[in-house]
């Protein structure tokens, strides 16, 4: 079993063409996914609730495809519709997801703070974009709400040396390392220092290929136990898939 | 994925990455290497990168005759003048495979006086530039040479810039390291062929296995993987 927690679906701005959801269905079936957790690019890059309308007509598309709505902390009034609208009563939207970079909202403002307030009392997992320290503000941001279950997406990328610490912050602080330039061997010294409970598998598809996240994993020689925490049984729990 | 090619790394550093604190000792790289079948390939040395260029190709010049790879030696931009000499003491030698620079590790703008005169020093030998840095930025300084490039950093958001650089330039060629999205080697192949792409990973300070993931598992033919594997190195360092 394999469970991608942090995927998009959409096209992207850069040289690339990977728009199309049959994109998504293709890595899916070439590297085992089994599940795939899928926000919109163009809710995270260009207006959300418009992005997570679109995703909303396209998850039907495979019954390995679960939405992750994607969240604007300068747009709660509509994050809040959304949720009403697309979530609630419906299985297939499991988390939401912020990117505070596209949205200009650094983690540690109030903003960020009522917007994981909002998912917090929906009841949704959030993964939040995490580059450099700020994997440590999300820690704090997450002590602060300590109902709301976080999840670092790329755990800080080449600030994952702050996970640790970031776990020591705050026990509702999941992490989620994929990274299109990933550092050697940082699985295996995370997973030594936090135990297996805290990471799971994305690969930030169709960005990015899965077969570097998946080079990731097999670097990090996982124990049998490590192997099912992170590859689908964290999520699982996580997200009650 | 395909059966495993030769595999020959255009990437090995050896030394103190000073700005992490990480270190790289050949055992490692030789464990890196051990587990992800490949073969061996071209190293430099982070002392000639960050503080002396003499001993520091030297260094690697050992730890390559120990280990069976071939020595890449670096040429710092700093210092225009020194790389004068240490470029004609390389040559009174043995010819260099090929020569690195490293002009952000050495923040030295490709604008500068230095690098477009040691780039051209370079050429002049006949020697294949293995350079870092962003390849928006490095790549423009190194047209109209008729040089034989390496980029070692080209990210796959910068994709179509390199493109660009390749499409007017046949010597222009980039690492695989970061072109990690779904379709970045197919387009390099699609747009300006194949034989401009060169596996590089950067061991052992960058994921290795997920390089070689991603080039094992592309959409490029058996034979396509199997040159960029080795073959389009080993053609480069050819005189």
């Amino acid at each position: 079993m394999l469970i991608d927690v942090h995927a998009h679906w959409g096209p992207w701005f850069f040289s690339m063409e990977v728009g199309p959801i049959e994109v998504n269905l293709e890595l899916m079936d070439r590297f085992g996914i089994d599940l795939q957790l899928v926000s919109s690019i163009e809710g995270i890059v260009y207006d959300a609730p418009a992005g997570n309308r679109a995703l909303a007509e396209q998850l039907p598309a495979d019954d390995r495809l679960r939405g992750m709505l994607v969240i604007d902390p300068r747009r709660l009034d509509e994050a809040r519709t959304d949720l009403r609208d697309l979530v609630v009563g419906n299985s297939r939207w499991v988390g939401a997801k912020i990117h505070t970079e596209y949205s200009r909202t650094p983690i540690a403002t109030p903003a960020m703070q009522a917007a994981i307030e909002l998912t917090t009392e929906y009841g949704l997992p959030t993964l939040v974009h995490t580059w450099g320290d700020t994997v440590l503000d999300l820690a704090d941001l997450a002590a602060r709400v300590p109902e709301s279950r976080l999840i670092a997406g790329h755990m800080g990328a080449g600030a994952w040396r702050q996970v640790p610490e970031a776990a020591r912050r705050a026990g509702n602080l999941w992490f989620e390392p994929c990274w299109s330039a990933p550092d050697a061997d940082r699985i295996r010294w995370i997973l030594d220092r936090i135990g297996p409970t805290r990471l799971m598998f994305g690969t930030d598809a169709t960005l990015i290929d899965p077969s570097v996240a998946l080079g990731a994993l097999t670097a990090a020689a996982l124990t049998p136990t490590e192997s099912e925490a992170v590859r689908w049984q964290n999520a699982t729990t996580l997200f009650a898939l | 994925m395909t059966d495993a090619p030769l595999l020959l790394d255009c990437d090995i550093l050896v030394g103190h990455d000073v700005t992490t604190g990480r270190w790289s000792r050949p055992e490692r790289v030789q464990e890196v290497f051990a587990g992800t079948g490949i073969s061996g390939g071209l190293v430099s040395s982070l002392r000639a990168v960050h503080f002396d260029v003499p001993s520091g190709n030297d260094e690697a010049r050992v730890v390559a005759e120990g280990n069976g790879w071939t020595s890449c030696p670096v040429l710092d931009l700093r210092d225009p003048l020194g790389a004068e000499r240490e470029l004609d003491r390389l040559l009174s030698s043995e010819r260099p495979a090929g020569i690195r620079l490293a002009p952000t590790a050495q923040a030295v703008e490709p604008s500068y006086p230095s690098f477009g005169h040691v780039a051209r020093l370079v050429v002049a030998a006949g020697l294949t530039l293995f350079v870092e840095g962003d390849v928006r930025v490095v790549g423009p300084a190194l047209r109209d040479l008729g040089a034989r490039v390496v980029f070692l950093d080209t990210h796959f958001y910068y994709l179509g810039d390199f493109v660009l650089l390749a499409r007017a330039e046949p010597g222009f060629h980039t690492s695989t390291r970061m072109l990690t999205g779904p379709d970045s080697l197919e387009i390099v192949a699609a747009e300006v062929g194949a034989g401009r792409l060169v596996f590089g990973t950067r061991t052992p300070f960058h994921e290795t296995y997920s390089v070689l993931g991603r080039l094992l598992s592309s959409k490029l033919t058996p034979a396509e993987i199997a040159q960029v594997g080795s073959a389009f190195l080993t053609k480069l360092l050819e005189p």
